[in-house]
């Protein structure tokens, strides 16, 4: 089954739209499909144009593309569980919330809470990423679960806020705290990062830039060679009790 | 005629034991009070009539029809946004929540823009709090970080921290420490014991090395951290751990700057850590009169404290999503409504410009910076002056407002239940 969405022009275009039934599983099921645009709920139809071709007997079998403008459409993919959702522009905040399978590619860019409290599946943003990509939610104690979350561009603050497991790439930099309360899973950062893994108590992260302000409560472990690499190895946080481990090609501290 | 034990409507201390000297329904003097307090007591001039912008020009017009303009506005909004309330009392906040889900409403207070920060990290960690009786009766260390109660709460360290004396302080001057953190030396830091200045932004980095040391794990800390030498931290860490009661209070210099709620979090962890050795308390220095107050209300009435989003017909909670700033920024709300605050003279210039674009209606006894925003202002009484009702302390303890004036002017209770009812009214009528 292929889904086509195509978000016509909007005379305020600001307006969000939350569109949590946009997923494959609910297509699959022959759902009618509404969406709220402020505080009204309207059908899918009334804001974009809606083909469908083909039939689909399981979830494997629907892919979903989206065009438009969908800067402001958000939750896309949440709870999705199979299929492929894939994004021509760009997308609004929580895409792929609590995803446990299935398919995310965006070619544009995504706003915050990219794959928030995800537990399994596979994201891929060619853009760049808001703040919280791949992090839990307000007074959460578990971020990502599962899954894999790569990133071409950079990511904002607070990327992988109390990530529990997960795999997360992020080509480009981040913002401040990355990784802050991690608690397991691996996060691999290429460019810079700022404050990263503060408070954590598990997990792995390699910086591959530069570590900015580095927590003054790691304890240096030596040097280690990685992927033909040398990095300087941290514990910590030790202001935690923390055993996570951070891998950072250069670090400065704020003196 | 005097009227005693009145509690001030102006900042979070609440301060209940100002006297007040009435003649013929007017105001002569106001005793007990600070320059803050005073100046709001004795205020001068108001504006007399609603008023609404027609062909673009203020005109007078009458309650009716500047609640019938602001339910029209409001009941024709997709995503409207009710912002405010902390300078009025609990009361008049339960009717604004009312109208919030009636209309399907994003509803925040001035808490976006202050303590936001402070209850994210409650939320994740908890809240080691007291009473300010508790600090004032008990405490022998009391922290000021990131905050000058001197400007800002200029009664607070008189009434319970520095110069108030304690039931079991015998000597208040000498028994009573106070160390003062902060990136310049405030007037605080000029009566301070110990002044610990910051690098700016520099906040949850000391407080992961002070949590470090207090673990004993100074092994790990550089010689310096944002500014601020080894050796100053570990005597700090000391005096911390000497303390029989120790009282942190904190203000926006921590949870407005770099790191935000992370630097709450490390501060209550600090404090989590210090109470494995001795007694500590942590507070923040809340500043409308009743911003506490509307974070309780919203609480028992939508689960949160503030910045929900009623507009799927549930309460939805998301600062950064949610929250007043990033809304404008994102210029989502198509019409507005501002109660008991002033954002016009405090946000951003984008997204007051945002406010001055959309329907924008405000109630309010005087004219401010908001007003040059609006289309519509409706007076009303004066709070905690004119109309009487409940208001929730820095520290969480309810008082009672009073009202000890007479006015002709209705209260905020009153006009916010008249635009419910003519909402209600529209939508019946179709």
């Amino acid at each position: 089954m292929n889904v086509t969405i195509t978000f016509r022009n909007r005379t305020n275009p600001f307006i969000p739209i939350e569109a949590e039934m946009i997923t494959p599983d609910a297509f699959l099921q022959d759902k009618e499909i509404l969406v709220g645009e402020g505080n009204r709920t309207v059908p899918l139809e009334a804001l974009a144009d809606l083909v469908i071709e083909g039939d689909g007997f399981s979830i494997e079998e629907v892919d979903i593309l989206i065009r438009g403008d969908s800067s402001r459409v958000k939750r896309v993919g949440e709870y999705m569980n199979g299929g492929t959702i894939t994004i021509e522009g760009d997308i609004g905040m929580h895409c792929g919330n609590f995803m446990s399978g299935g398919r995310i590619e965006i070619l544009g860019s995504a706003e915050g809470w990219l794959g928030r409290e995800m537990q399994g599946g596979e994201i891929l943003c060619h853009g760049d990423a808001g703040d919280y990509c791949a992090s839990g939610y307000r007074g959460g104690r578990r971020g990502m679960r599962g899954g894999s979350v790569e990133v071409i561009g950079s990511v904002g603050d607070f990327a992988c806020e109390h990530i529990s497991g997960g795999e997360v790439l992020i080509h480009g930099n981040t913002g401040d705290y990355a990784c802050a309360e991690m608690k397991g899973g691996t996060v691999t950062i290429l460019g810079d990062s700022s404050r990263v893994c503060a408070n954590m108590s598990a997990g792995t992260c390699y910086v591959y830039g530069s570590a900015e302000e580095m927590i003054p409560t790691f304890e240096k472990k030596g040097i280690v060679d990685h992927d033909g690499l040398l990095f300087h190895h941290f514990m910590g946080d030790v202001a935690n009790r923390g055993r996570g481990h951070l891998y950072v090609a250069r670090y400065t501290y704020l003196q | 005629m005097e009227i005693r034990d009145v509690p001030c409507p102006f900042c979070g201390c609440l301060c209940d034991d100002i006297s007040v000297r009435l003649d013929d329904n007017r105001i002569l003097g106001v005793e007990n009070c600070c320059t803050l307090g005073n100046a709001k007591f004795l205020s001068k001039g108001r504006l007399q009539h609603p008023i609404m912008r027609k062909n673009g020009k203020w005109v007078e017009v009458s309650y009716e029809e500047a609640i019938d303009e602001t339910a029209r506005i409001l009941s024709d909004a997709v995503r409207p946004l009710l912002y405010g309330w902390s300078g009025t009392v609990g009361e008049a906040q339960v009717v604004g929540v009312h109208l919030g889900e009636e209309i399907g409403a994003l509803i925040d207070s001035t808490t976006s823009v202050c303590h936001n920060p402070s209850i994210l990290a409650i939320q994740e960690v908890g809240h080691p709090g007291c009473t300010l009786g508790q600090v004032k009766n008990r405490a022998d260390l009391v922290i000021y970080w990131g905050c000058n109660p001197i400007e800002a709460h200029p009664r607070h360290m008189s009434r319970y921290t520095t110069y108030a004396d304690g039931y079991f302080i015998d000597n208040t001057v000498t028994d009573r420490k106070v160390i003062v953190v902060d990136i310049r030396r405030s007037e605080g830091a000029k009566v301070a014991d110990e002044f610990i200045q910051i690098k700016p932004g520099g906040d949850y980095l000391v407080l992961s090395a002070l949590r470090a040391m207090v673990r004993g794990r100074d092994d790990v800390v550089p010689d310096s951290v944002a500014g601020v030498k080894k050796e100053q931290l570990q005597r700090v860490a000391s005096l911390m751990q000497k303390a029989k009661f120790g009282a942190v209070f904190f203000g926006l210099g921590i949870t407005m700057s770099r790191g935000k709620y992370k630097n709450v979090r490390n501060a209550i962890e600090l404090v989590s850590e210090l109470n494995r050795k001795t007694k500590f308390t942590i507070s923040a220095m809340r500043g409308h009169f009743n911003v506490y107050g509307f974070n309780e209300v919203l609480t028992w009435m939508a689960g949160y404290p503030f910045a929900v989003d009623f507009s799927r017909g549930i309460a939805f909670y998301n600062p950064g999503e949610t929250t007043v700033i990033d809304l404008l920024e994102r210029k989502e709300p198509d019409a507005c409504l501002v109660i008991a605050s002033d954002p016009g003279a405090h946000f951003p210039k984008s997204t007051i410009e945002h406010m001055a674009a959309i329907p924008t209606v405000q109630i309010d006894p005087c004219v401010n910076a908001t007003t040059a925003l609006c289309q519509v202002q409706i007076p009303v009484a004066i709070t905690g002056i004119e109309a009487a009702g409940t208001a929730y302390r820095m520290d969480g303890v309810p008082i009672r407002m009073k009202k000890i004036i007479e006015t002709n002017f209705p209260t905020d209770q009153e006009i916010l239940e008249r635009i419910v009812t003519r909402i209600r009214e529209m939508k019946r009528d179709g």
